[in-house]
């Protein structure tokens, strides 16, 4: 019943009608309908029958779909039996945990809070399947995945459930892909990492793929490399389009070897580091406690400095913190890292879950910005003059540079949070959001255009961070000293925290254990 | 005959002795049983009036009162006794004023059989409650089959009355339930065809507790134990809310769609169909008349029932492979339909079965479930047959020809204690009320002296077999029957038949034994009993035993001289029963391996063309499914129709004299003679040579020729008469003299003139068989009575 009382259940169906137009045209394009509650619904969309025949089908625990086809013209389980013969694409919209037949699971939270005294060590067990079921369905549906509003909200969700959808089916994609990549002598393959299944070691089976989709693949030395020689890397991407074209997509990579390693970190590239470290460490939460896989991350960044100090730093007096310059920021986002929602102690498991699974197949470009979220001041859009850009320059996420008097947004491609302070001029409000006090704000609300240079600036800025994050932005206001006051802050990753350094702290922290194993 | 007619028609029984033998050894030298074929609703005459209060009950025995009860009008309080028990019962005060001058009409001589109003006790459990028709439609057959279907059921839909409710059931691969009350659009609840459902489950899975929680104790039994209302509205509906869902539903309904390999069958999943159709009348309409119509177009393969693998390779089961006991699916599928049957009598439901197709559908194994809820069988090669059409219209016809369609029937026998019940041949269940009156032999539905009849109709008749113990009283012995059955029209009725005959003992008795014996009666007796024998004792020789029962009565009714056969006679009581029995013997009841209706034994030739048809033609074998079919009919009708099904009639019409009945005999055949054959499940119309080659010139249609046009027509008018009041409808075959279809005349007559015989009528014809002709069937009887 949640999902008719909060609205979800009209957003999707609405959005799912519009969405039908945007549809690739082709007799290849096939749609089918279910429903679910506590039956799961079919729907014969035969052309013949004047209208669509709704097939109940009651028995959970034994799913099978109940035509041959028609149905497909084509939810969980079912859906991929009626999809069986074609392949294709399952979009599931669900509000509340399955409570009943194949792969119901129980509130775990609650009882993960309810054992609260077995600690920390327990946690992350509740991240692990708890029905195998679901896994085994996992492997033949492979590539997934999430799209997640909490709580649902009737006003602003539709619009970012319909974007998503949308963008969903008509962006780049292709279906049936296999993947693999060859490398030259001396170098192999150690590992793919992100959402696909495998059947065979060497390949990497994708039911669908899409341009927001990546896969890391970690390689391994097993050869010396000769300094000055080449090494080349390739991948080849089997695929068939949406208009039933079968393609093979080759990347060819070919870089340089070299022996010395001030020559590796000048050319370090944070952003994949980074993306490599976090999704490393996503890839522990399910199967170590938090606190473990904090120290690992920490551990990895001190060990990668460690290595600068030791080998391309070493005339410098052991008394300075030196960092390559390529990684200078690096102790900044893997402190970030650490107070992500993947990695705090605190927050909801399904949040985690959820931030778990977004990000293993998450693009490198978007990795920083998720747990470094970009924030901007908007209430002197008027006085600032931008050059070339449509966004204006970053603020440090530190809560000194927040003042009561600014209006602040901050988003992290997903998640769009605008702060408003206390004592912000009521002019600024009247032109942003057409509300004159900050008692106005209700924490659920729309961006509206309106007619002034202010408004015009905002939306501009917002819809540009739309298209470079390829998302709709989930929008929600922050008010200073409420709940979503406290959500805002907790994004101020440079800050002190109950449970965390300060940016600050940190470096000394990351300097001590550099300096203990010098010695 | 007459006065066994005057008998009948004043208390709807017939008896093969209607002067019983006094002693066990009398009654075992009678070799028919003594019996009784009742009709319990076999319209009364109609200067019998129906009582419109409940009857009067023996305080002891809860006999009915009757003409039979002693009286006693001279005490202050009068007094009846009971002619069963002979207890004294006062009369309540309302009968205080009767007198024998003031009878109440159930003390009339004449009103043996009454029929009493009982709606007041029931009132309210009835209250809204009228018939229920859940039609349970098969989907995979071919698209023309499912064409004819669609229109024959569009067309009765139209005739249900409109407070009757309705519900719709369609199963191929799986079972669909229709939601008709649903409204927006239509839906169906799809269950898996391989897989047994629970009565609970579908409770469960059907959401009939998603409005108001599930009552946590006690079983939900319709809307009087845990369901509302409008769970149960949404599958059945009343006929005239729902005809328009259900137009549209029936137009739209699409063939099995899953696709069905060349060398496969259709998974089709009757069994499951039919346990939810139950489950789903156990539910919501427990208790009241309600009918499973199922429509049958081929053999059941997929979960509980199935009564062939989905491989064509494995032929559906024959009589062979029954007698062989090599029949994998069989006995558990009888098993499933015994449950259901089970099931379906508890709920006091009916299950009528239509099936139409050339293949054979499993009705020998749903035989139980029809049988023992009363339920209505009719077997046809398509669903376009005129046999299968008109009979599903004269289910709903109402008017002179109706069915009188009833339900819920509970049948209670009481009697002297002279005699035991050993159990009832017929369409009923046991209801295991055991007592004194039952006898330690038991035969079909005994060791009860009630039976409940879920379904039963205007010729609905029950053959009761009883036992004599000793005779102690006086002459008379008195039997009375109750029936208590849910009227077409909602009411509750009790009708009470009391009978009364006399006993005859000690040495001649012969001469009383046989002016009281109905040949007729006693033909179908024994069909039905040899009928029930062959089902049920393995190794049971049929026409042995017929043999030497009929010489056994021959020997002890027969005027003869020892050892010498001429001088054999029998009385003009028993004259035509040796007829029969030949008859019988040759009749599909006995005989698998030699009849024509082996249209339908097809096997598996349903998607063949012309030429399987025509194979299936020529090998003269009746399927498992026809035999069961034409056993069931046995079964169920009254004497009059039995005979007609044992020997058929036969009636000449020519120029020379008007139509007249002739002999069953290969002798009637002649060129200028048109024959009407009625043997029941099909009509002749038989033209001879002559005339069949005046037709084929037209002549009919020239106006000089007027009475030649009246001559065809007469058979074909007389033809049509029986077809209207017949049901199942039965086939109806036009054919001529040494055509194809004539077999269907000549497999029923006596084969006097065969291929061996010299000397045959010019115009007449022969037969070409091995078989024995009556002539020479009663020289060997003369010869063996006589020893």
């Amino acid at each position: 019943m949640n999902a008719i009382q909060t609205g979800a259940t009209a957003a999707a169906c609405s959005a799912i009608n519009q969405v039908i137009a945007d549809l690739p045209e082709g007799p290849r394009t096939m749609v089918g309908i279910a429903t679910f509650d506590c039956t799961i619904h079919f729907y014969n969309l035969k052309r013949a029958l004047q209208q669509p025949l709704m097939l109940v089908v009651p028995d959970v625990q034994d799913v099978y779909t109940p035509l041959e086809s028609d149905v497909v013209v084509p939810l969980a389980e079912a859906a991929f039996l009626a999809m069986k013969s074609t392949g294709g694409k399952l979009l599931v919209f669900q509000s509340v945990l399955p409570s009943a037949g194949l792969g119901s699971l129980s509130a775990r939270e609650a009882e993960g809070r309810s054992n609260i005294s077995a600690g920390e060590k327990e946690a992350h067990k509740l991240l692990q399947p708890a029905d195998k079921a679901l896994k085994t369905m996992a492997i033949e549906f492979a590539e997934y995945q999430v799209y997640y509003y909490y709580p649902f909200s009737a006003l602003s969700d539709p619009a970012k459930l319909y974007n998503d959808l949308r963008w969903n089916v008509i962006r780049p994609q292709g279906f049936e892909a296999v993947m693999r990549v060859r490398c030259s002598q001396g170098i192999q393959v150690q590992e793919y990492s992100g959402n696909f299944c495998r059947r065979i070691p060497t390949d990497v089976d994708l039911p669908a793929i899409d341009c927001d989709k990546t896969i890391m693949v970690s390689l391994k030395h097993d050869d010396k490399l000769q300094e000055g020689t080449e090494c080349a890397f390739q991948c080849a991407l089997l695929y068939t389009t949406v208009y039933g074209q079968r393609r093979i997509r080759v990347s060819t990579l070919s870089l340089p070897c070299t022996n010395m390693l001030s020559n590796l970190f000048r050319s370090a590239d944070l952003d994949t580091q980074f993306a490599c470290i976090t999704k490393q460490v996503a890839s522990e939460i399910p199967s170590a406690p938090l606190a473990q896989v904090r120290d690992q991350a920490t551990s990895i960044c001190v060990n990668i400095l460690y290595s600068y100090r030791k080998f391309c730093a070493t005339v410098s007096s052991s008394g300075q913190l030196i960092l390559p310059e390529a990684l200078k920021l690096l102790p900044l986002y893997t402190l970030a890292l650490m107070k992500s929602t993947g990695l705090r102690s605190e927050g909801r498991i399904d949040d985690r879950s959820f931030w778990i699974n977004h990000v293993s197949p998450l693009p490198t470009p978007l990795i920083i910005p998720l747990v470094y979220p970009r924030m901007i001041a908007i209430h002197d859009l008027d006085e600032k003059e931008l050059d070339d850009s449509t966004i204006p320059s970053p603020i440090p996420l530190s809560s000194e540079h927040i003042t009561d008097e600014g209006i602040y947004l901050l988003e992290n491609g997903e998640d769009c949070l605008i702060c408003v302070g206390n004592s912000v001029q009521s002019s600024s409000l009247q032109q942003l959001f057409g509300i004159s006090s900050v008692e106005e704000i209700s924490s659920q609300f729309t961006l509206q255009q309106y007619d002034n240079p202010l408004s015009k600036k905002l939306n501009a800025i917002v819809n540009e961070i739309r298209r470079q994050r390829c998302s709709y932005l989930r929008l929600k206001f922050c008010k200073k000293g409420d709940p979503s006051g406290m959500t805002f802050f907790s994004h101020m990753v440079e800050d002190k925290t109950q449970s965390g350094l300060s940016y600050v702290e940190y470096l000394v922290h990351i300097h001590r254990q550099i300096q203990s194993k010098m010695a | 005959m007459a006065e066994f007619l005057d008998l009948e028609s004043q208390d709807s029984v017939r008896m093969p002795w209607n002067v019983l033998p006094g002693t066990k050894a009398d009654a075992a030298n009678c070799v028919i049983p003594i019996s009784a074929v009742y009709t319990p609703l076999k319209p009364l005459p109609a200067a019998t009036p129906l009582l419109p209060y409940s009857p009067l009950r023996c305080r002891n025995c809860r006999s009915v009162i009757s003409p039979f009860s002693i009286v006693d009008f001279s005490s202050i309080n009068k007094i009846w006794i009971c002619s069963f028990c002979l207890q004294r019962n006062h009369f309540p005060p309302h009968y205080q004023s009767i007198s024998e001058q003031n009878l109440p009409a159930e003390l009339f001589p004449q009103y043996t059989t009454i029929e009493y109003e009982t709606t007041a006790v029931h009132e309210k459990a009835q209250a809204g409650s009228s018939n229920v028709f859940l039609f349970v439609v098969d989907t995979c057959v071919i698209e023309e089959e499912l064409g004819f279907l669609k229109s024959a059921l569009l067309q009765v839909l139209g005739m249900v009355p409109e407070n009757c409710l309705i519900g719709l059931i369609t199963f191929g691969t799986y079972v669909h339930v229709h939601e008709l009350g649903f409204g927006q659009l239509p839906k169906v609840h799809v269950f898996k065809g391989t897989k047994e459902v629970t009565k609970d489950q579908l409770l469960e899975q059907m959401g009939f507790f998603t409005k108001r929680p599930r009552p946590t104790t006690g079983v939900i039994a319709g809307v009087r134990d845990g369901l509302s209302q409008e769970s149960v509205a949404r599958f059945l509906l009343p006929a005239s809310d729902c005809e328009f869902v259900l137009n549209s539903i029936l137009e739209e309904l699409q063939k099995d769609p899953w696709p069905v390999p060349s060398d496969q069958r259709a998974a089709r999943c009757t069994g499951t169909a039919l346990s939810l159709a139950a489950h789903l009348l156990g539910v919501c309409v427990p208790g009241s008349g309600a009918r499973i119509m199922a429509f049958l177009g081929g053999p059941s393969t997929e979960g509980p029932g199935a009564i062939v693998s989905k491989n064509l390779s494995e032929p559906i089961r024959s009589h062979k492979d029954l007698d062989k006991d090599s029949v994998p699916h069989y006995h558990k599928a009888v098993k499933f339909y015994e449950a259901l049957s089970k099931q379906l009598v508890h709920q006091g439901h009916v299950l009528d079965v239509f099936a139409c197709a050339l293949d054979q559908v499993g009705v020998a194994e749903l035989k139980v479930a029809i049988e023992k809820t009363g339920g209505l069988v009719v077997l046809a090669e398509s669903f376009g047959h005129s046999v299968f059409k008109d009979s599903l219209r004269r289910v709903f016809k109402s008017g002179d020809n109706d069915l009188g369609l009833s339900s819920n029937g509970i049948f209670e026998i009481n009697c002297s204690k002279d005699i035991k019940i050993q159990g009832i041949i017929g369409p009923c269940a046991s209801l295991d009320k055991k007592g004194p009156l039952c006898s330690e032999t038991v035969i079909g539905q005994g060791n009860t002296t009630a039976w409940k009849l879920c379904g039963l109709d205007k010729t609905t008749s029950l053959c009761i077999i009883f036992d004599v113990i000793k005779k102690e009283n006086p002459d008379i012995v008195a039997q009375s029957a109750n029936n208590h059955y849910q009227h077409g029209s909602g009411q509750m009725r009790l009708r009470a038949t009391t009978l009364s005959r006399r006993w005859v003992a000690g040495p001649g008795i012969k001469e009383d034994l046989i002016s009281g014996f109905d040949q007729e009666a006693a033909a179908v007796v024994m069909a039905r009993q040899v009928s029930f024998k062959m089902e049920t004792e393995a190794e049971f020789d049929p026409i042995r035993w017929l043999d030497k029962s009929l010489i056994h009565i021959c020997s002890q009714f027969g005027e003869y001289q020892k050892d010498s056969p001429s001088s054999f006679s029998l009385s003009p009581r028993l004259s035509i029963f040796p007829q029969f029995m030949f008859h019988l013997r040759r009749s599909q009841f006995v005989q698998f391996d030699k009849y024509e209706n082996c249209c339908r034994h097809a096997g598996d030739f349903q998607f063949m063309n012309g030429a399987g048809l025509l194979l299936c033609h020529q090998s003269l074998q009746n399927s498992p499914d026809e035999t069961a079919y034409f056993r069931m009919i046995l079964n169920r009708e009254n004497i009059a129709n039995s005979v007609v099904m044992i020997q058929p009639s036969l009636i000449s019409y020519s120029f020379q004299s008007g139509p007249e009945p002739a002999l069953l005999d290969v002798a009637s055949i002649a060129a200028d003679r048109i024959l009407l054959l009625d043997s029941y499940f099909t009509i002749v119309v038989f033209h001879g040579s002559t005339i069949a080659q005046w037709r084929k010139a037209g002549y009919h249609e020239l106006p000089e020729h007027q009475a030649f046009a009246h001559l065809l027509q007469a058979p074909r008018d007389d033809a049509d008469a029986i077809i209207r009041e017949r049901f199942p409808v039965p086939r109806l075959v036009i054919c001529d003299q040494h055509g194809s279809q004539a077999r269907f005349l000549l497999a029923k007559l006596n084969p006097s003139a065969t291929y061996n015989s010299d000397g045959v009528a010019p115009g007449g014809d022969i037969i070409f068989t091995d078989d024995v002709s009556f002539e020479v069937f009663l020289d060997h009887l003369q010869r063996l009575a006589v020893q």
